[in-house]
């Protein structure tokens, strides 16, 4: 007992940049009292939001990232998790930096909202950290939880409570039907313990006879059950229905953080959790089989497949931006699926290099649907025709956004893609490599079928008259915003060797 | 007597909370459905805690209380603000977010 | 003997939770699916002591039919507003496709369970399940969540006042 408690007290040291997160999420909201009438309580809340932000990051920066458990197995400190954890400090950075600008959240609320979402970040590093099933669920509802909070802020607005109605229906779900497969797991396997599922599991599949069966039954069941949770975190198909009404209906600028943050970490859960757990050791080509005789990366392929098609699909019929980039974001899902299917090292890279760039690309056109809407109150796409000679800039940074969105070089998102693809295809040359095969054909004719959609709104915004003459003027700090992350898109689609570098460096994860 | 009989009860449970989430109206009765959920959980975690003789399932069961906790006061919040905005408690009036 | 008495104590919980619970779906006000609710969660507190888990027996009838339960009647009195028809209209194709779904799940696990073999109980010490046992575990092994809780509870209770409260 006494090593136990001597284990959490050593695990602090490792666990700085979460304690910053969690004590100036509380001195946020306590700000928020003391602050309640001064004048510059919007610039000073947001100032402050920064600074516990920017500290996290300091202490990052300053960790090892030597993997070690830390708290007894809670979860682990290691490259991998950083890696992720600089993603989500970036998403919260930049929410707070659009949200000090804007209108969405209204003065008397916006020290809340800073507190909370400091919340959300700390559950998302928690999130690719956890290597235990009672923190995977913690974490999960963590970011849930405060999500669903976030999501309906703007009480006056029917839309924004609807959508938290529906985020909170839809959630609730999914982690009571998450809960109900981990504790079938439990009983299988004996443990909490991700990183000793492997070889327990490896044990089971071993036994054989109508037993044998039962077993392996039973344990699918309970995969496919705590994938639940997962999959609504990232918006896969079947659990995406939630995805579309809540995107719509949050205010924008928590869409923008909802659809790049909580789904790396939702990626960065499963990564760990299947390459930890049903994935076999990576062979020396860095490819590893399932375990379990259960044919893993079919069913993740399949789900990938089937995910990016529907959401393209419904995406063209789209005329709400924000809805279509819902659904754009659905799509995307499935091709950063993609990479969990091949269970291999170079996918894993895919995955986390596909997550870097999509949080600027995806943030990125979110802002741009924020500029227009606070210059003409709408989200409709009829409102972009003529964008160029309203705001060049805006028009101009959108289109380079959709091109990347859409995988063109020489814009970033085509590094992300070339990556995920290659991995597909690293795979096809092996056991099953037709249906890789296949995984990888569909996946390019969905990129065609975005172009179509996504080339629809450049149209409108480069060929097509403007329908009104509204100037649209965004504050400077939009403009800026929107120049820096269209010269990132530009600079990374051409020179990427840093991110890739980097991501290879972090491909350190904790092992049993 | 064998855990069997304590899981089958709890997939039991956990099948007619699942039914009341798909069929009822009541956004209410639906959270209590979900409660239903969690509860078949922690009964079944308790089950297989008591099979393997460790108390682990024991802790979860616990957090499980705590979150439901939770999760019932956000989820009961936003259930009047809806009602505020709507004035109705069926999920199926609840729809303005549709093309 | 004993094992004779915890089949026939079993059965006299489990018969009336799976009634409770079925009233909660079945029932059309939403005040009775409530005490229905409190009524499943009680007779779930006994199957607790069955499997000597009696600090989650106790916080079950004390946290979820006390606290939780309670939120939800004052809620339903807040804002039922008498018109609570809406539960006859027919039933949608999907709604029977998921509840069939539903329920050939729960028959694929129940299947899957029985085909397991007979799982005994292990003998497990006297201390099993006692609030000190568990609390150590709590305070030693699962100390980061335990907190991470504190958190969660913090930011819900913020959260859900800023969602309901009219005006700030």
């Amino acid at each position: 007992m006494e090593q136990l408690i001597g284990n959490n007290l050593a695990s602090v040291a490792g666990f700085r940049p979460e304690l910053v997160l969690t004590f100036g999420s509380i001195a946020l909201l306590v700000l928020d009292l003391v602050l309640r009438r001064s004048r510059s309580r919007r610039a000073l809340l947001a100032g402050a939001a920064v600074i516990v932000l920017g500290l996290a990051a300091v202490l990052l920066a300053a960790q090892s990232t030597a993997s070690t458990p830390l708290f007894n197995g809670m979860i682990a400190s290691d490259a991998f998790a950083t890696f992720f954890k600089w993603i989500f400090l970036a998403a919260g950075f930049l929410t707070v930096l659009i949200v000090a600008q804007g209108d969405d959240y209204p003065s008397p609320r916006v020290g809340e909202f800073y507190g909370l979402l400091l919340a959300v970040v700390l559950g998302m590093f928690l999130m690719a950290s956890a290597t235990n099933l009672l923190t995977i669920y913690m974490s999960i509802e963590l970011v849930s939880m405060v999500s669903y909070v976030l999501a309906g802020f703007r009480k006056s607005d029917r839309k924004a409570a609807e959508a938290s109605l529906k985020y909170v229906i839809y959630g609730s779900v999914a982690s009571g039907v998450m809960l109900f497969g981990m504790s079938y797991l439990y009983g299988l396997l004996g443990t909490f313990d991700v990183l000793a599922f492997a070889p327990k599991i490896a044990e089971l599949s071993a036994t054989t006879g109508a037993a044998g069966a039962a077993t392996k039954l039973a344990l699918v069941v309970a995969v496919v059950f705590v994938s639940s949770g997962v999959g609504y975190k990232i918006a896969s198909v079947p659990w995406h229905m939630w995805c579309p009404d809540v995107y719509e209906g949050a205010p924008t600028p928590f869409t923008a953080f909802l659809s790049v943050g909580p789904k790396a970490a939702g990626f960065a859960l499963a990564l760990r959790f299947f390459l930890g757990s049903f994935a076999g050791p990576m062979g020396a080509n860095g490819m590893a089989e399932s375990i379990a005789g259960i044919p893993w990366p079919a069913v993740i392929g399949v789900l990938s497949a089937v995910t990016m098609t529907l959401g393209n699909l419904t995406a063209i019929a789209q005329t709400n931006l924000k809805r279509l980039l819902a659904y754009s974001s659905i799509a995307h899902a499935g091709y950063t699926l993609m990479g969990l299917a091949t269970l291999s090292a170079l996918g894993m890279q895919g995955v986390m290099i596909y997550m870097l760039i999509y949080l600027v690309m995806n943030l990125g056109a979110f802002l741009v649907v924020i500029v227009v809407a606070e210059a003409t109150g709408s989200e409709s796409i009829f409102d972009y025709s003529g964008l160029v000679h309203r705001h060049p800039l805006a028009a101009i940074a959108f289109g380079i956004f959709l091109f990347s969105l859409t995988g063109l070089p020489p814009f970033a998102g085509f590094t992300g893609k070339w990556y995920l693809f290659y991995a597909v295809i690293e795979r096809a040359s092996g056991p099953a490599g037709f249906w890789y095969g296949a995984l990888a054909v569909v996946g390019a004719l969905n990129t065609a079928v975005s172009l179509y959609y996504y080339a629809r709104i450049i149209r409108a915004m480069f060929l097509e008259a403007p329908h009104v003459t509204d100037r649209v003027a965004p504050k400077l700090g939009y403009q800026l915003m929107l120049g820096a992350f269209s010269a990132a898109i530009l600079v990374f689609g051409i020179w990427w060797a840093p991110i890739v570098e980097w991501s290879q460096r972090s491909m350190v994860m904790l092992r049993g | 007597m064998d855990a069997n009989q304590y899981i089958a009860l709890a997939a039991f449970l956990f099948g007619i909370g699942l039914v009341g989430v798909v069929v009822k109206r009541n956004m209410l009765v639906v959270f209590m459905c979900i409660e239903l959920m969690l509860n078949a959980a922690n009964l079944t975690f308790l089950a297989f805690a008591r099979r393997a003789g460790n108390m682990n399932g024991h802790a979860i069961a616990f957090f499980v209380i705590a979150v439901a906790a939770a999760e019932a006061a956000v989820g009961l919040a936003i259930v009047i603000a809806v009602f505020r905005t709507r004035g109705t408690l069926n999920v199926d009036e609840v729809a303005s977010l549709r093309n | 003997m004993i094992d004779r008495a915890e089949v026939w104590v079993f059965w006299v919980f489990a018969v009336p939770l799976i009634m409770a619970s079925a009233g909660v779906v079945v029932a059309r006000n939403p005040v009775n699916s409530a005490m229905s609710l409190v009524a499943a969660f009680f007779f779930l507190a006994g199957i607790y002591v069955l499997l000597t888990a009696h600090l989650l027996a106790f916080l079950q009838v004390l946290v979820y039919a006390g606290a939780i339960m309670v939120l939800f009647l004052f809620v339903i009195m807040l804002l039922t507003t008498g018109d609570q028809d809406f539960e006859r209209t027919r039933l949608k194709v999907m709604q029977v496709a998921g509840a069939f779904g539903a329920a050939g799940v729960v028959a694929v696990v129940v299947l899957a369970v029985n085909r397991l073999g007979p799982m005994p109980m292990s003998a497990v010490p006297s201390n099993f399940g006692t609030v000190k046992a568990v609390g150590r575990l709590l305070y030693t092994q699962y100390l980061l969540p335990f907190e991470a809780t504190s958190l969660l509870l913090l930011v819900a209770i913020v959260g859900a006042v800023v969602v309901a409260k009219q005006r700030i």
